[in-house]
C-alpha cells in the first residue's frame, strides 16, 4: 500500500515537473507562410484547385521550426447538410444491397429450414418486399441531393458567415504547393463543386501541432473544366500538320502525279509465294497475330489480308486464317468474303476458311502448329502483333518447309522473325505493305506523306540537337529547353 | 493405325494407371479426394510430356493434348469474360431483375441507359450468324475500329513518335548533364566525358541512318543509299544482339518444366 | 446507306477519340469512359460468335473426315464440360446455377481443369521455346550474306558474354555485349519506334478518313 502511494506521488511529481518544463519551453509558433495564391487547376476536368505559397521564413532557415504545412479551405455549413443527404442516400443503397443478398441466400434454403431458421428466412423474404419502396426512396433522395448540390455555389458566397475552416491537406516542410483535387461525382464524399468561391489559408505547423500560425486568406477562386488542354498543343500541331500532309499528297495522287516507291523484297515475295502455293496445290496460311482489333498492327494486317485474299481467289488457291480474337475473326471473314467476290469467285469462299480457335495464347499456338504440320501450307504469312509465340510459329513453319513472310511492329519479336523467316517486314514496312500491294495511287500518296514526316523528324532532331548543344555551350536557357517542347503533359 | 502405335498406346495407358495409383496412394492434401488428385497430377504430367513430344514429331498424344487444350481454354475464357463483363459490369446497370438473378447488387446510376447501346450493337454483331441480314454486324465492327483507330492515333503519336524525337536531342559537345565543356578536360577514360560524347554521336548517327532506311519514296542511291545501308546494318546487329540475349532466358523456361516432372510428379528431387 | 454507314461511323468515332484527347472537360471524359466500356461489352458478344465458329468448324471437320478429325471430339468435350463447370456450382449443399463474381469461379472441377490441364500445357508450350530457339540459332549460324553474318556475330558475342571458359578474353566479350545493348541497339530501336509510330499514325488516319477501306472488304 505504501509502495503504491509512493509511486503515485513520484509519478505526480514527475508529471508536474514535466508540465512545468513544457510550459517554460513551449516553442513559439513558426512564422506564417505568405502570399497564398489559389488558382483553378489548368488542363483538367474541373473540381480541382492548385494552391501555392511563399514558404515560412522559419522553414529550413530562421528558427527552422516548420514541420508541415496544413492547407485549409473555408467550407459553408450548408456543405454539411449536403453531406447528410449524401450519407442518407448511401445508407438506403447499402440497405437495398443487404436485403437483396440476404433474400437471395435465404430464398434458396427456405424450404429446407425449420424452427428459428425458417422464421429468419421468412423475415428476410418479407423484408425484401420493401426493396421496391426503398428504390423509390433512393430515387427521391437523388433528386433532393441534385437540387441541394445546385445551391452550393450560392452557399459559398456567404463567406465568412455560416461556415468554418477545415483542413483539406498537409504537405511536409520545404514544399510550397498543394493540389486540392476533389471528385467530379456529387454522390462521392469528396465532391468539390465547380464555380463556387473557394477561400484557402495555409498554416505553418511546428513539432507540436498546436504551435501553428496562419497565413492571410487567399482571394476567392472558382474551379472549372477546360475545353482545351494547353499542355498538348504540340501534339495538336503534329496532328494537323500530318493530316494536312496526308490530304495534300492524296490530292496530288488523285490528280495523276506519278509517285515512286522503292521496291521492298518482302512485298514482292508475297505474289511469288501465292503463285508457288498454287503450283504446289497447297494452301496459304495467314495469321493476324495475337492482337485485338484495337491494335493498329492488326488493322494494317486486315488491309494486307484484303489484297492477299483477292489474289488467292484469282489463283484459285486455298486460304486458312485461324484467329485468336473473335472480333478480328468477324472482320477477317468479311474481308476474305469480299476478296473472293471481288475476284469474281464468290462461290469459292467457304465459311471455314476464317475461323476462331481460342483466346488463350498457347492453345492458339498449339492448334496453329498442328495446322502447319498437318495441312502443310506452301506459304505462311504472319502479319500483325505477335508475342512469345512468334518463334514457335516461325520455326515450326520453317521445319515444315513453308515459305514464310512476316511483318510485325512488336520490336522484341523482330529478331526471331528475321532469323527464321524468308522475308520480314520491319516495323513501319508492315504499315506500308497494303499500299505497296494495292498499288493504288491514293494509298501510295500517304506513303509520301509519311516520308515527309520522317524528313521533318530528321530536321527537327538536327535543329533540336543544335539548339540543345549551342544552348549548353553558351548557357542559353531557352535553347536548352527546346526539347521540352516535345514532352507531353498528361 | 499401325501395330506399333497400339503397343505404344497400351504402354502409355499402363504407365498412366501405375502413376495414378501411386500418386493417389501418396496424396496427403485434403482439397480433393486422393483418387481425383492422383488422376489430375498424372494427367498434368502426361500432358506435359505429350506437348514436349511434338519436338520429335507430330503424334497422337500431341494431337490429343492440343485438341483438349483448345476446347477447354476457349470455354475458360468464355466463362471468365461472361462473369466479369456481362454479369460484373453490364447486368447491374441495365436490369434489376437480372441483377437479382445473378446475385449482383443493382447499380442505380443516372447514366445507365447508355449501356443499352453496346447491347444493341452486340446483338447486331450476333446477327452475322444469319446470312440474310448479317451485314448489319458491320456497324458494330465499324464502331470498334473507329474508336480504337482514334485512340491509337493519339497514343502512338505521343509515345512512339514525339517522345523518341525528344530523347534524340542529346548534348554532343558536352558530356552528360554535368554541364562542363568538353574541350577543357579531354580524357580517354571509359566513363569520361570523351567516351560519353562519342557514344552520343554513335547513337545520333545510328538513329538518322535507321530512319533513312525506312524512306519509301526515295531511291536508295548515293549518300542516301550509303546511309540506308548503314541503317540496315545497325538494325541487323541489334536483332542479333537481342536474339543472343534471349537464348539464356528461354532455356530457363525448360528447366522449370523439368523441375515439375522430376519434383512434383516423380518426386525424384526435393 | 448500307455500304456508307460503317465508314461514317468509323469517321465519327475516330475523330471523336482524337479530339477528346485535347479536351479535358468532364463531359468529354465521361464519353470517353463510356466508349471504352462499350467496346469491352461488344467484345463479349463477339466471343459468342467466336465460340459458334469454333464449334461449327470442328463439327464440319468431323463430318468431312478431315485430317485428325477423331481428335475433334476432345475439343468439343473439353469445351462443353468446361462451360458446364463454369456455370454451375455447389452452394450451401445445392448444385445449381449459382455464381457470385466477387467470389470467383468456384466450381472445384473448373478450378482443377484450370490447374491441372490448362496451366501445365500452357507452361510447357512456353518452355518449348527453348527447343525452338536452339533450332533457330542453328539456322542463324548458316549465314548467307553480309546482313546475316552481322546478325550472327552480334548474337555470338551476346551468347558468350558470361562464358567462364574464355579466360582473360571473357570480360572483353562482356564489355562488347554491353556496348551493343546500350549503343547500337538503342539507336536502332529508336529509329524503328519512330517509324512504327509514324506508320501507325498514318494507318489510323487512313482508316478514319476512309482512304483505306480494305479492312471492311471495301
Amino acid at each position: 500500500m505504501k509502495r503504491i502511494l509512493l509511486t503515485t506521488t513520484f509519478l505526480l511529481l514527475l508529471m508536474g515537473v514535466a508540465s512545468a518544463q513544457a510550459d517554460s519551453a513551449a516553442p513559439s509558433p513558426p512564422a506564417p507562410p505568405t502570399g497564398v495564391k489559389a488558382v483553378d487547376k489548368p488542363n483538367d476536368h474541373g473540381h480541382a484547385v492548385n494552391i501555392s505559397w511563399d514558404m515560412s521564413p522559419d522553414d529550413g532557415k530562421g528558427a527552422n521550426s516548420v514541420v508541415t504545412y496544413d492547407v485549409f479551405r473555408w467550407i459553408p455549413a450548408y456543405m454539411d447538410s449536403v453531406a447528410q443527404i449524401r450519407a442518407g442516400l448511401s445508407g438506403i443503397r447499402d440497405t437495398i444491397n443487404i436485403l437483396d443478398r440476404a433474400n437471395r441466400k435465404w430464398s434458396v434454403l427456405e424450404e429446407h429450414l425449420t424452427g428459428d431458421s425458417a422464421k429468419l428466412a421468412n423475415d428476410s423474404v418479407v423484408a425484401a418486399q420493401r426493396i421496391p419502396q426503398l428504390r423509390a426512396d433512393l430515387k427521391r433522395f437523388r433528386q433532393v441531393l441534385a437540387s441541394a448540390v445546385e445551391r452550393l455555389p450560392e452557399a459559398h458566397k456567404t463567406y465568412p458567415e455560416n461556415g468554418s475552416w477545415r483542413r483539406v491537406g498537409t504537405v511536409p516542410a520545404g514544399q510550397g504547393k498543394y493540389s486540392n483535387v476533389g471528385s467530379k461525382e456529387y454522390e462521392e464524399p469528396d465532391y468539390l463543386p465547380d464555380f463556387s468561391d473557394f477561400y484557402y489559408r495555409v498554416d505553418a505547423v511546428g513539432v507540436v501541432s498546436t504551435t501553428r500560425s496562419s497565413s492571410e486568406v487567399s482571394a476567392p477562386v472558382h474551379s472549372s473544366g477546360q475545353w482545351f488542354n494547353t499542355g498538348r498543343t504540340t501534339v495538336l500541331v503534329f496532328v494537323l500538320a500530318f493530316g494536312f500532309l496526308t490530304v495534300l499528297f492524296v490530292r496530288k495522287a488523285r490528280a495523276g502525279h506519278d509517285l515512286y516507291v522503292r521496291p521492298l523484297a518482302g512485298i514482292d515475295a508475297v505474289d511469288d509465294a501465292i503463285g508457288r502455293a498454287t503450283e504446289m496445290g497447297r494452301p496459304i496460311l495467314y495469321l493476324l497475330g495475337a492482337g485485338t482489333a484495337a491494335d493498329i498492327a492488326t488493322i494494317a494486317s486486315f488491309t494486307i489480308l484484303a489484297r492477299v485474299s483477292k489474289k488467292v481467289a484469282e489463283y484459285q488457291t486455298t486460304l486458312i486464317v485461324p484467329c485468336y480474337d473473335p472480333i478480328v475473326m468477324s472482320i477477317a471473314q468479311d474481308i476474305v468474303k469480299t476478296g473472293y467476290s471481288d475476284a469474281g469467285r464468290p462461290d469459292a469462299y467457304k465459311e471455314d476458311m476464317v475461323f476462331f480457335i481460342t483466346q488463350s495464347q498457347f492453345a492458339y499456338v498449339a492448334a496453329v502448329n498442328g495446322i502447319m504440320i498437318r495441312d502443310l501450307p506452301a506459304t505462311n504469312l504472319y502479319m500483325g502483333k505477335f508475342y512469345a509465340e512468334s518463334l514457335i510459329f516461325a520455326e515450326t513453319g520453317a521445319l515444315a518447309g513453308s515459305i514464310q513472310i512476316a511483318g510485325t511492329d512488336e520490336v522484341a519479336q523482330l529478331p526471331f522473325f528475321v532469323v527464321a523467316c524468308d522475308y520480314t517486314l520491319i516495323g513501319e514496312e508492315l504499315f506500308a505493305a497494303s499500299a505497296y500491294l494495292g498499288r493504288e495511287p491514293l494509298l501510295l500518296g500517304t506513303l509520301k506523306a509519311q516520308d515527309y514526316a520522317k524528313a521533318a523528324v530528321l530536321l527537327l532532331a538536327i535543329v533540336g540537337l543544335l539548339a540543345v548543344n549551342v544552348g549548353h555551350e553558351a548557357n542559353v536557357e531557352w535553347l536548352m529547353k527546346f526539347k521540352e517542347l516535345f514532352k507531353v503533359i498528361d | 493405325m499401325k501395330r506399333s502405335t497400339y503397343i505404344v498406346m497400351a504402354v502409355m495407358a499402363l504407365l498412366f494407371a501405375v502413376s495414378w495409383y501411386f500418386k493417389a496412394a501418396t496424396y496427403h492434401g485434403n482439397v480433393m479426394s486422393p483418387l481425383v488428385a492422383g488422376f489430375m497430377i498424372t494427367l498434368a504430367a502426361f500432358l506435359t510430356l505429350a506437348i514436349i513430344s511434338f519436338v520429335y514429331q507430330d503424334n497422337p498424344f500431341y494431337k490429343f493434348a492440343e485438341h483438349l487444350f483448345v476446347g477447354i481454354s476457349a470455354a475458360f475464357w468464355m466463362c471468365q469474360s461472361f462473369w466479369s463483363t456481362i454479369v460484373g459490369n453490364l447486368i447491374p446497370r441495365i436490369s434489376t431483375g437480372l441483377s437479382k438473378y445473378f446475385g449482383q447488387p443493382y447499380r442505380d446510376e443516372p447514366w445507365n441507359f447508355v449501356y443499352w447501346l453496346p447491347v444493341i450493337l452486340g446483338i447486331l454483331l450476333l446477327l452475322r450468324l444469319s446470312s440474310k441480314i448479317g451485314w448489319v454486324s458491320r456497324w458494330a465492327l465499324a464502331f470498334i475500329v473507329g474508336t480504337t483507330a482514334g485512340l491509337s492515333f493519339i497514343r502512338y503519336l505521343r509515345s512512339d513518335f514525339m517522345e523518341q524525337i525528344s530523347s534524340t536531342m542529346v548534348p554532343l559537345l558536352a558530356a552528360g548533364n554535368s554541364g562542363e565543356s568538353l574541350l577543357s578536360n579531354i580524357t580517354l577514360s571509359a566513363t569520361g566525358p570523351f567516351v560519353a560524347m562519342l557514344t552520343n554521336w554513335v547513337i545520333f548517327l545510328g538513329v538518322i541512318c535507321g530512319i533513312v532506311y525506312f524512306f519509301f519514296s526515295k531511291e536508295h542511291t548515293g549518300l542516301f543509299g550509303r546511309a540506308s545501308r548503314v541503317g540496315i546494318w545497325i538494325l541487323m546487329i541489334t536483332f542479333g544482339a537481342a536474339f543472343g540475349y534471349t537464348v539464356m532466358g528461354r532455356i530457363t523456361l525448360l528447366v522449370g518444366r523439368l523441375t515439375f516432372l522430376y519434383k512434383d510428379w516423380l518426386g525424384l528431387i526435393s | 446507306m448500307r455500304r456508307q454507314l460503317p465508314f461514317i461511323l468509323v469517321f465519327a468515332f475516330g475523330l471523336f477519340m482524337i479530339f477528346q484527347y485535347f479536351v479535358p472537360h468532364e463531359s468529354s471524359e465521361r464519353a470517353y469512359e463510356f466508349l471504352l466500356d462499350w467496346t469491352t461489352i461488344i467484345g463479349i458478344f463477339a466471343l459468342a460468335v467466336g465460340i459458334w465458329s469454333l464449334v461449327s468448324v470442328t463439327i464440319e471437320k468431323i463430318k468431312l473426315r478431315k485430317p485428325a478429325w477423331q481428335y475433334s471430339f476432345f475439343t468439343l468435350a473439353g469445351l462443353f464440360l468446361m462451360i458446364l463447370f463454369g456455370f454451375t456450382a455447389k452452394v450451401d449443399g445445392h448444385w445449381g446455377f449459382h455464381f457470385y463474381t466477387s467470389e470467383g469461379l468456384q466450381n472445384p472441377m473448373f478450378r482443377s481443369f484450370f490447374d491441372y490441364i490448362l496451366t501445365p500445357i500452357q507452361a510447357t508450350m512456353f518452355s518449348m521455346l527453348a527447343f525452338f530457339i536452339a533450332s533457330a540459332a542453328y539456322r542463324a549460324f548458316r549465314a548467307r550474306n553480309v546482313l546475316a553474318t552481322l546478325l550472327l556475330i552480334a548474337a555470338l558475342i551476346m551468347m558468350m558474354r558470361f562464358n567462364p571458359f574464355l579466360g582473360p578474353v571473357g570480360p572483353l566479350f562482356e564489355k562488347t555485349a554491353n556496348w551493343l545493348l546500350n549503343v547500337p541497339s538503342l539507336a536502332a530501336n529508336r529509329a524503328i519506334i519512330i517509324g512504327i509510330g509514324l506508320g501507325m499514325v498514318a494507318t489510323a488516319l487512313k482508316v478514319i478518313l476512309g482512304i483505306e477501306r480494305g479492312y471492311m472488304g471495301k
